[in-house]
Order: structure tokens, then C-alpha cells, then sequence
């Protein structure tokens, strides 16, 4: 058996891990943790009372109180002025708040300086390896959880997210104040195991060594945290006991084996661990929020405003994509968007849906103001879209996929997860059921499990109307769907997205397939260098010689040789 | 697909070995076969089986360059030792990396294997880490190089032979004031660095002590590599001298860039900067370098004359203070056993207890009450090219 000290380590090793993985599931690269720990360290080493006068596990309790609340509050602190920061901007910036905090303590001189704070000797391998059981428990609980998924969501493809209706400002913060807790409870137990803290304790090195453990385990899956620090704290132990001889050769082997392990496990330790997806029964074809137990959503009646654009323009610089643009579309519509390259169609949609903020004139879409109103609150209002090129989340299946679709109606689970309530089981199960009926819908049923880089082109299309259709959207805006799909697939389509209509959803569809269009839609609008060139149905647009001359001639020939 | 299954049952198989590994090096648990108790006494005591001692230096990471000096020391040390008759002595070196895991684990893993007696770890802050877990399973430790105050304080099994700063500092400041008629001067010290600062407290004290005014303090880190712009500073205000509390690696470029801004009054550092490499790299800007140390490398004494000779002749370089007190401790644990005849821990730690005037490379070394070393401590002073006794 490994000693003592090193089952301590593996487990405090594993913990500062998850406070790496916290973020890293959310697609952040923060580097702050060290100074987190650092504050908990030192904030409860000077606060907390000496486990002499209150006995050892509640003063170890309360310093781990304060630990993580402290950790919390600094990265509250820290996280609202840098959340807006991406990738390695946010890396360094964490960065330097870590310096910051290590600099501080050293001129502290009630924190002992450079000499460090001696603390009494509390955390045993069997507390340190309870901690370690509920921090993974609490992310064991986070992943399949609606929360969970919208984070996943995020680090996939943050923009999509937000079309998905997932505030994501709110999310990375919250994953930033996961991360600062668990980092000062590592801290803490750090501080009540070694004796001595000391600010270098809470170095760069450290920070690198916790994002290493997070990586060589894999950030995501909850155990990949454990693996790395098991993998990692047992490595020097091993070359000790194989007689390795003490000098360079011992990091230098450590470095390789790492390298060894990123090169050919991209995904971590973890990534060799099978995942299990168990698609539902499906149990019905209803696709509406209520039947499906999720929060019922109410949708405008036929001839009801769903959007309104009034004098609508954008400009990209001296580009007038978009002139000047009236536009009604009334509930159970399924209104087509036609128009040759570059005719402003898709600027026209991302300002429909929030993406994009017009330079002038008004857009109201369901009772919200795109534009001016935050993307996931459009998603929120109902407003549901595919996009030109697939923004799919590529490393999560198609029935994930569809998961995080339904956001807007399905309810938090995460809580309710972490407490093992029967009503959090029940949530997620008409969730899955609400998923499958969705894929099921596009004729996805059979590849649920499938992760969504893996599909083919044409399914990756449908999946993303999938994943549009799980909002049971208001507005659902189809952006090229049937973009590469062959004749018969286009068909397909085209008779689900009029079978959608039917079912009395409004739809905002923009297709370079004319004939789709044609077959599909109750009205076409015709658009040509950013303004309206015509608008009617579609047998009026069919025998529009405008149109005609601007659009279907050239379109038809280019198409025809496919 | 394949190579990732063939990685990862590596990876497992690995694994699965190294929990394997760790299991067996708990087989030959449990001491007290008297196997390590000899008969006869003193300079005739016989031990049949060989006295396992183990070290755990920095042989790796930021302290890495003082671990390969004492691995030196120890095992030069050792062979020596190995060569008499009556007792052998089974070195095991392990590097803690300067991480305090790797610290822990090690004296942890010494503790459960029945070594007799701990050296080490190189830096106190990995002192105040480590030894504890010595002191609470009753292995006497010799520490070599921690110079903290506080580390025998820690428990009764917890002794050193490095002097510590507050033993030899003052003695440098007294006599350089003496020397040189100091009035005024600036000190400048790392404050990132445990060692470092605590020296710079003993530096504060000793000149108040003397009545040397501090005209200003500079900080600097470990890290840094350029002072001209402290030195400039220092220059402004025309100090009769420098006193700066840093480690060679700073020692080097500072007392360099020192001369060539045309400081030229002496420069007093700590035990940091009493190392041959200030000469070899600093050339004739070391000159007039003053250092207070734990070891005279000039000592004509039987026992240092045959170390430099030997050291010099294993290693192709002069040795350090780090490896004349990692020498020395040797010495000191040798006597310790032959005091009992025994290689037990409790009978070492009592032989530690009954170090008298015991002659050492560091010269004439008494263990005292408080299980710190004392034996004279020198002031040198650079003059060309190598150390000088100061006075």
C-alpha cells in the first residue's frame, strides 16, 4: 500500500484537479486557483481557531468554511471584471491575480513572509479522501444535469449556446465560483496536512501542476481529476520503487511519460473509460413543452404578430447588407427566404434572432427587442434556429445535443440531482423522452448515441433542426437547411418542415432550393442587395419577372449540374 | 483506435505495477532483530549489519544546485567511513524536487523502511514539513544545511551541525564594522525566500546591535537577475557598505554589477554567497566580497586539508559549504553510533546527544543542549580570487 502521505496527496492532488475541471468543463482556461488557495490557506491558517481549543475535525471544519468561502468570494471578485475574457486572455489575466496574491502574502509579514505559517497537522488520508469523495461526487452529480449540459454547451460552441437560450455570462461565472471553492478547500487541506504554508506552495508551478492533473485525467468526465492525480503522485513513488537513481532522470522520465499520455489519449486518462448513452423508448410523437412535462410554453395563434421589422438596415462599413427592411410574420406562417448570394438573408435572420444588432430601424420578435436584449433571452422568447454552417456541439451525441436544445423548457435539475430527489430523476427522464421525440422527428432516432462530429453531413443538418425543434420553439428559423443534402434528402425535408407548419409552428425558412421553397412555404420573400425585392406566395413569385431575372434563372442553371 | 487501447493498458499495467511496487517495500518492516547492534565499543565496535542512512536532498528543482553538492558530501563522506573497519554505512539518497510532497513522501517512506538516522531535506522550509514525520516515529534526523531558527525545536530527535544565522551573522557584522569603521550602510535582500529573509532579520538586528545605521533597505526576488537600478540607488547614498542577504544565483550579478557602477566599498552577504562559484564567475569583481560562513575553506586543519584534497580529487571541483557540513555530518553520526555500538535509532539519538569537541572538516563541533551544532564560525573576505580569513 502507498503511504500515508501519499494517499493525502492523491486525494488533495485529485481536488485542486476538480477546481481546474470546474472551468474546463465550461471551455475556461483560468489559472487563478493557486492564488484561491493561497487566500483559503493563509484566510483560514490566521482565522480558524486552533483545533486545541475546539478539537480537530471542527476546526478543520471551520477552516474549510472559511476556506471556501473565501476561495468563492475571491473568485466573485475577481471573476465579474474577466468573465468577458476568452482562452488564454482569461489564463493570463487569472494569472496575474495568482502573482498578485502570492506577492501580497510575502510582504504580509503577520503571514510570515517568504519563511511561511506553520499549521497544526490535521488531514489524515481518511479526511482528505472524504473531501475528495464529495467534490466528486458534486461534479458527478453536475454532469448529467441540466446545468452540466448547458456548460458543456458553452465550452463546445459558446455562441450557439447562447442561441440555445443558455445566459452564458451567468454560467461561466457560476463554473468561475465552483472553481474558487473547491481550489480554497484544497487549500485549506494543504495548509491542515503539511505544517508549514509558505507563499511558494502557491507558485505558478502549482497552478501548472493542477491544470496538468486536470488534463492528463481528462476535463470531461468527473473521474478524469482522480486519474490524474493518481496517475501523476504515483509516478515518483514508482520510479522510487523500481530504483530509478534520485536525479534529472526522474522528472525528465515524469515529462515523458506525460507527453506520452497527451499525445495518444487526447481526452485524458478518462478517455478510456467507454461512455454509456442509453436512448429512451419512445414513447409518442408530441413535440409541444407541456406534453412533454417540460414548462409548457405558450404559442401565438394563427394570424397573431410573431415578428415585426420596421425600416430594418445594416451596415458593415460602407456594405449595406440589409436596407431598409418591412417584414410581418404572423403565427403558423411558414414564410420562405429567397435571394442570391450575399442578398443579406442570413445578416437579415442573425438580426432576427440577436446574433446581430441592426444599424437602424426596429425589430420585435415575440414581445422582445433583438438587438438590444441580451441573444439567450430571444431564445428565452421563443425563437429557435439552425445555422448556415452546422454550429453544432461536436465533442457531445446527438441526443446531448438535442438535451441542451430544450434548455428553455426544461427545469434546473442540478440541485435537486445533488440530493437525490425522485422529482430530478422524473425531470430528466421527460427531458431524455422530450430529446428522443425530437431526434425521432428528423429521423435521427437510431443515432442518438452518436457523437455529433461523427455524423454525416446531411445528419448533422437534421440534428441541428433536432436540436432547434427541443426549444419547442415559437419562431423556428431554418437557415439553408437542406445545404448539401441530395435530392431525396431535401425532399425529406421538405416535407418535415411542412409537416412542422401543420402542426401549426411558424417558420422562417431561407433555402437556395427553390423548389423546396416553393412546395413548402404559404409566403416567399425575395431579397436582392439587402432589400425586399418582391414578396408574395409563391405562385405569385414564381411568375414575378423581377424575381425571375434577378434570381431563378442563374440559380436554376448553377444548381442543375449537381 | 489501436493505439490508444495499447497505450492505455500500459497505462493500466502501469499502474496496476506501481500499487504492486509500493506493496512490497513493506515486507522487511519491523526493527529490533539487534541485527544493527554490535559489540564492542567506540573506534573497536563491531556492527555485522550494514547502518542504513538515508538523505533527502533537492537533487532537483529550485534548491537543486546545494542537494548535488551535500550528495557529494555525503557519499564522499560515506566511502571514507566504508573504508575503516567495524561499521557499514548504507547510503540511500532521495530527491524531495523542492516540492513538499515529494518532502513528505520521502521521509514517510525512510520512516516505515528502518533507516536509522534521516539528513536532511536541504531547505528549512522543507525542514519544518518534513522532519515532523520523523520526530513523531522517533528517527533522529541531522539536518546539514537548515539554518532557521526553530528546526530542533521541533522534537528531541531533531538535530543539526549547520550553524545557524543567528550563530554566525552577528559575528560577520561585528567584526566587519570593526574592520572596516562602518557608519552607514544599505542592506538589500530577496524577500520572496524563506532563507534569504530570515537572513536579512538576523543582518536587521545585528547591525542595530552594532550601531551601524541603515540608511536604506532594498528588496529584491529571488528571480532577479538585473540590480542596477537598486544599486544606483544604494550608490546615491553612499554607504561604507553593502549588506545583501541573497543566494549565489543573485550573489553573481549583483556583486558584478556593483563594481562596474563603480560601488567599491565591501560588499557583506550571507551564508549564500559562500561558494567558490562567486570567484569563478564574478572574478575580480568578488574581490572584497566579505562572507560570513559555517565553514573556513581555508582551514589548515588535518581533517579539511584531507577534504578539499579528496573532494577535489572524486568531483574535479572545490568543494562548497554544503558539502564540507554534509562531510561533516557523517563524521558526527559515525561517532554517534560507535557511542552505543549501535545503529538503533534511539541508541543514535543518544549518541547525538554526546558530541563533545568532536574535530569535523567545520573544525572542533559540540552538540549542544538544544541540539544545535556550535563550533567556530569564520568571516572571510575575497582577496584575489579566493577566500581569506577577514582580520
Amino acid at each position: 500500500m502507498p503511504g500515508d502521505a501519499t494517499l493525502v496527496f492523491i486525494a488533495i492532488g485529485g481536488i485542486f484537479a476538480f477546481s481546474f475541471y470546474a472551468v474546463l468543463v465550461a471551455g475556461q482556461l483560468s489559472l487563478g486557483q493557486a492564488g484561491f488557495a493561497a487566500i483559503a490557506a493563509f484566510g483560514s491558517a490566521s482565522l480558524a481557531p486552533a483545533p486545541s481549543e475546539v478539537g480537530e475535525i471542527p476546526a478543520l471544519l471551520i477552516a474549510v468554511a472559511i476556506g471556501m468561502s473565501v476561495g468563492a468570494l475571491a473568485s466573485i471578485v475577481l471573476g465579474l471584471p474577466t468573465m468577458h475574457l476568452r482562452g488564454v486572455f482569461l489564463a493570463i489575466a487569472t494569472l496575474g491575480f495568482a502573482e498578485a496574491v502570492r506577492i501580497l502574502i510575502i510582504n504580509t509579514e503577520s503571514l510570515g513572509g517568504a519563511q511561511g505559517m506553520s499549521v497544526p497537522k490535521v488531514v489524515t488520508p481518511a479526511i482528505a479522501w472524504v473531501f475528495l469523495v464529495l467534490v466528486a461526487y458534486w461534479f458527478w452529480r453536475q454532469g448529467p444535469s441540466r446545468y452540466g449540459r448547458a456548460l458543456a454547451a458553452i465550452r463546445e460552441d459558446e455562441l450557439a449556446a447562447r442561441a440555445m437560450g443558455i445566459d452564458v455570462g451567468r454560467h461561466r461565472l457560476q463554473a468561475f465560483v465552483t472553481s474558487g471553492a473547491v481550489a480554497g478547500l484544497y487549500g485549506v487541506l494543504w495548509a491542515y496536512f503539511v505544517r508549514l504554508i509558505a507563499p511558494e506552495d502557491f507558485s505558478f508551478t502549482t497552478a501548472i501542476d493542477g491544470l496538468v492533473t486536470a488534463v492528463v485525467g481528462g476535463s470531461t468526465l468527473f473521474v478524469g481529476p482522480i486519474l490524474g492525480s493518481v496517475f501523476l503522485t504515483l509516478v515518483p513513488d514508482l520510479q522510487r520503487a523500481i530504483g530509478i537513481d534520485a536525479g534529472w532522470i526522474r522528472p525528465f522520465l515524469a515529462s515523458l511519460l506525460l507527453l506520452l499520455v497527451i499525445l495518444f489519449l487526447p481526452g485524458g486518462l478518462a478517455g478510456l473509460i467507454p461512455r454509456r448513452v442509453r436512448m429512451p423508448a419512445i414513447t409518442g410523437t408530441d413535440l409541444g413543452s407541456a406534453v412533454a412535462g417540460l414548462d409548457p410554453r405558450r404559442h401565438p395563434a394563427a394570424g397573431e404578430q410573431v415578428v415585426r421589422l420596421r425600416g430594418l438596415s445594416k451596415d458593415y462599413g460602407g456594405v449595406h447588407a440589409v436596407r431598409d427592411v418591412d417584414l410581418e410574420v404572423t403565427g403558423g406562417e411558414i414564410v420562405g427566404l429567397i435571394g442570391p448570394n450575399g442578398a443579406g438573408k442570413t445578416t437579415l435572420v442573425n438580426m432576427i434572432s440577436g446574433l446581430v444588432r441592426g444599424t437602424s430601424g426596429t425589430v420585435e420578435v415575440l414581445g422582445v427587442r433583438p438587438g438590444r436584449t441580451a441573444v439567450h433571452r430571444i431564445a428565452a422568447a421563443g425563437v429557435s434556429r439552425t445555422f448556415q454552417h452546422s454550429r453544432l456541439f461536436p465533442r457531445l451525441t446527438a441526443l446531448e445535443n438535442t438535451l441542451v436544445g430544450s434548455h428553455v423548457v426544461a427545469r434546473p435539475t442540478f440541485l435537486r440531482r445533488l440530493l437525490w430527489l425522485p422529482s430530478a430523476r422524473h425531470d430528466e427522464r421527460q427531458a431524455l423522452q422530450h430529446a428522443a421525440r425530437c431526434l425521432e422527428r428528423v429521423g435521427l432516432a437510431d443515432k442518438g448515441a452518436v457523437v455529433a462530429s461523427a455524423l454525416s453531413y446531411g445528419d448533422q443538418r437534421r440534428l441541428e433542426i433536432a436540436r432547434a425543434l427541443a426549444a419547442d420553439p415559437s419562431l423556428l428559423i431554418l437557415d439553408e437547411p437542406a445545404a448539401g443534402m441530395n435530392r431525396v434528402e431535401a425532399e425529406q425535408l421538405s416535407d418535415l418542415i411542412g409537416a412542422l407548419g401543420r402542426d401549426g409552428l411558424t417558420i422562417l425558412l431561407i433555402e437556395h432550393n427553390v423548389g423546396m421553397v416553393m412546395r413548402t412555404c404559404t409566403r416567399i420573400v425575395v431579397l436582392n442587395f439587402g432589400e425586399v425585392l418582391a414578396t408574395g406566395t409563391p405562385e405569385e413569385i414564381a411568375g414575378n419577372p423581377e424575381v425571375v431575372e434577378a434570381y431563378l434563372g442563374s440559380a436554376e442553371t448553377e444548381e442543375e449540374p449537381r | 483506435m489501436r493505439t490508444p487501447r495499447i497505450i492505455g493498458t500500459t497505462a493500466a499495467i502501469t499502474l496496476t505495477l506501481t500499487v504492486a511496487a509500493c506493496g512490497s517495500g513493506d515486507e522487511d518492516t519491523g526493527s529490533g532483530d539487534g541485527a544493527l547492534v554490535g559489540e564492542g565499543s567506540g573506534a573497536d565496535c563491531q556492527i555485522d549489519a550494514a547502518v542504513p542512512v538515508g538523505a533527502a536532498l533537492s537533487l532537483t528543482g529550485g534548491a537543486a544546485s546545494y542537494g548535488e553538492s551535500q550528495r557529494n558530501g555525503l557519499e564522499l563522506a560515506v566511502a571514507h567511513l566504508n573504508e575503516q573497519d567495524g561499521i557499514t554505512y548504507e547510503l540511500t539518497v532521495e530527491d524531495d524536487q523542492t516540492d513538499p510532497r515529494q518532502g513528505i513522501t520521502v521521509f514517510e517512506n525512510f520512516v516505515g523502511d528502518d533507516t536509522s538516522i534521516i539528513i536532511g531535506p536541504t531547505l528549512s522550509n522543507g525542514a519544518f514539513q518534513a522532519q515532523p514525520i520523523a520526530q513523531e516515529s522517533g528517527v533522529p534526523v541531522l539536518a546539514i544545511s537548515n539554518t532557521a531558527a526553530g528546526i530542533t525545536e521541533q522534537g528531541d530527535y531533531i538535530f543539526r551541525d549547520s550553524l545557524t544565522e543567528a550563530q554566525v551573522i552577528p559575528q560577520t557584522i561585528a567584526l566587519a564594522a570593526e574592520t572596516y569603521d562602518l557608519e552607514q550602510v544599505v542592506v538589500m535582500y530577496s524577500n520572496d525566500d524563506a532563507f534569504t529573509e530570515s537572513g536579512y532579520e538576523v543582518f536587521a538586528s545585528s547591525l542595530e546591535e552594532e550601531g551601524v545605521e541603515v540608511s536604506d533597505t532594498l528588496t529584491f526576488s529571488v528571480s532577479d537577475t538585473d540590480f542596477r537600478p537598486l544599486l544606483t540607488e544604494a550608490l546615491a547614498a553612499e554607504p561604507d557598505a553593502l549588506v545583501v542577504s541573497g543566494l549565489i544565483e543573485a550573489a553573481i550579478p549583483l556583486v558584478t554589477q556593483a563594481r562596474d557602477l563603480g560601488i567599491d566599498v565591501p560588499i557583506i552577504g550571507g551564508n549564500g554567497f559562500n561558494n567558490p562559484q562567486l570567484m569563478t564567475d564574478a572574478g575580480a569583481s568578488a574581490e572584497g566580497v566579505v562572507v560570513g560562513a559555517a565553514w573556513n575553506s581555508t582551514s589548515d586543519i588535518p581533517e579539511n586539508v584531507e577534504f578539499l584534497a579528496a573532494y577535489e580529487e572524486e568531483f574535479g571541483r572545490a568543494p562548497d559549504q554544503f558539502a564540507a557540513q554534509a562531510y561533516a555530518a557523517m563524521t558526527i553520526i559515525d561517532v554517534a553510533v560507535r557511542h552505543n555500538c549501535s545503529g538503533e535509532r534511539d541508541d543514535i539519538q543518544d549518541g547525538l546527544n554526546n558530541i563533545v569537541d568532536l574535530p569535523t572538516v567545520l573544525g572542533t563541533l559540540t552538540i549542544n543542549d538544544d541540539r544545535d551544532a556550535e563550533h567556530e564560525a569564520v568571516v572571510q573576505v575575497v582577496q584575489d580570487g579566493a577566500f581569506a580569513v577577514l582580520g
